[in-house]
């Protein structure tokens, strides 16, 4: 914007805003924080999405026939709609964080109060419909090695034997807490976890259920009272029983150590009960531990 | 210098027998096996050399790539629009039916809605490429 040249002068104005080519407009230049490096031609590879064929970071995703997910959607999904069906069924509310009251202004701003009973916030229960039919999103496993606390290179084959049975890099965890008598100390690596999604998942959940649950003679299944409250199942598996992997199985004398896993569903279920059907469904066992 | 000295094989033959191979580095012990197995597994979780090349790609390739993977992605647009209409006439019809039970035989209505622990039997296999010869067993009965 600039100003018309004034030929009075008035003693709300400046000299200087009478000159021409001058802005009142302060400039707004460098307001936003541009890296000059990142903008360089070297790095414009960098901009193409994951899923050209000319990024770097390109994954070909649809390499195999998904047996698993094939068989939820055409035979599962409709059975388990027609199951979780509940006539007339509303949204049963979850717990969530409460006021504290409008009557003083002290009360207005201060933060939410926790939930009732259980603390913190839950999500709503919708009843189950055509859209949101129960299924396995993914699944974690964790592995915990305590020998690693003190040596940290014994770490590295509880890593590889969790990569070399979900065919995914699996990430170092670290103790988050001193604790004296379990030799813990912070920052210490101690275990490895890995989520797996899509195809690898597919392809644990059939290894898993029809050549290494089916030889563990003391498996009885998955107890009825696993999950946390959410639709998320875990069970584990003991290092003895590990060695059914047939990744495993095949190199035994390079895993002297193994290790047991805490194997994790992860489902949009929005209770155990749902979810646990639907991993029946998949051919894991449940049992009723007394 | 250098030529005269790899010129020949028999220069070569007697500058190894006068003189110690160089290795960069300090002299270390030969690794113990179980030394030698951890470094191949730390090698085998390492990322290096793991990443296939860029393809490259020449301009009427990259037409074809980008050809067939929207008609890929037209063909499972359509699938999964077609399966999700299939699921809501479904669910429309399991609602539809419940109604009409309810108006006709409560009983009935009450049994339908009852709540059980479902579990899915255990012989339900998923379905692979090469099924068994005899696909079916149908007077099977679980062992007891």
């Amino acid at each position: 914007m600039s100003i018309a040249r004034q030929f009075v002068r008035q003693f709300s104005s400046t000299g200087v805003v009478g000159k021409p080519g001058y802005s009142t407009v302060e400039p707004v230049h460098h307001l936003v924080n541009i890296r000059k490096a990142a903008l360089k031609p070297k790095y414009q590879g960098l901009l193409i999405p994951k899923d050209d064929i000319r990024s770097v970071g390109f994954k070909p995703t649809e390499i195999d026939q998904d047996r698993v997910a094939e068989y939820y959607q055409n035979t599962l999904k409709s059975d388990l709609l027609l199951h979780n069906y509940e006539h007339g069924a509303q949204v049963i509310e979850g717990e969530k964080k409460r006021s504290w009251g409008t009557d003083s202004p002290y009360k207005l701003y201060r933060n939410l109060k926790k939930a009732k009973r259980v603390g913190r916030a839950t999500r709503d229960i919708h009843p189950i419909k055509h859209d949101n039919v129960p299924q396995l999103e993914s699944i974690y496993i964790q592995s915990y090695n305590k020998w690693a606390l003190e040596e940290s290179w014994l770490n590295i084959s509880t890593r590889l034997q969790l990569s070399q049975i979900t065919n995914v890099k699996a990430k170092q965890i670290y103790a988050k807490a001193n604790i004296l008598p379990w030799r813990l100390r912070e920052g210490k690596p101690c275990g490895a976890k890995v989520e797996i999604k899509g195809i690898d998942m597919s392809q644990f959940i059939t290894t898993l259920t029809e050549l290494v649950l089916p030889r563990i003679r003391t498996f009885k299944g998955i107890k009825n009272t696993s999950g946390d409250s959410n639709g998320n199942i875990t069970f584990g598996l003991d290092p003895d029983n590990l060695k059914y992997f047939p990744e495993i199985e095949s190199f035994q004398d390079l895993f002297p150590n193994l290790n047991g896993v805490h194997i994790t569903f992860k489902t949009t279920a929005r209770t155990d009960e749902q979810a646990r059907t639907l991993l029946s469904a998949l051919g894991l066992p449940f049992y009723d531990p007394n | 210098m250098f030529k005269t000295i790899w010129g020949s094989d028999k220069a070569v033959a007697s500058v190894a027998a006068t003189s110690k191979i160089f290795i960069r580095g300090k002299q270390k012990a030969a690794m113990t096996p179980s030394t030698q197995r951890i470094v191949n597994q730390l090698s085998a979780l390492s990322a290096s050399r793991k990443q296939p090349k860029l393809l490259s790609l020449c301009n009427e390739d990259l037409i074809k790539n980008r050809t067939i993977t929207n008609a890929w992605n037209v063909y499972k647009r359509k699938l999964f629009q077609k399966r999700d209409e299939q699921f809501e006439k479904q669910y429309n019809s399991i609602k539809n039916a419940m109604e009409d039970l309810k108006q006709t035989s409560p009983e009935l209505f009450e049994l339908a809605n009852a709540k059980e622990q479902k579990r899915f039997p255990l012989e339900m296999r998923i379905p692979t490429d090469f099924p068994p010869n005899q696909p079916w067993v149908y007077n099977y009965a679980p062992k007891k």
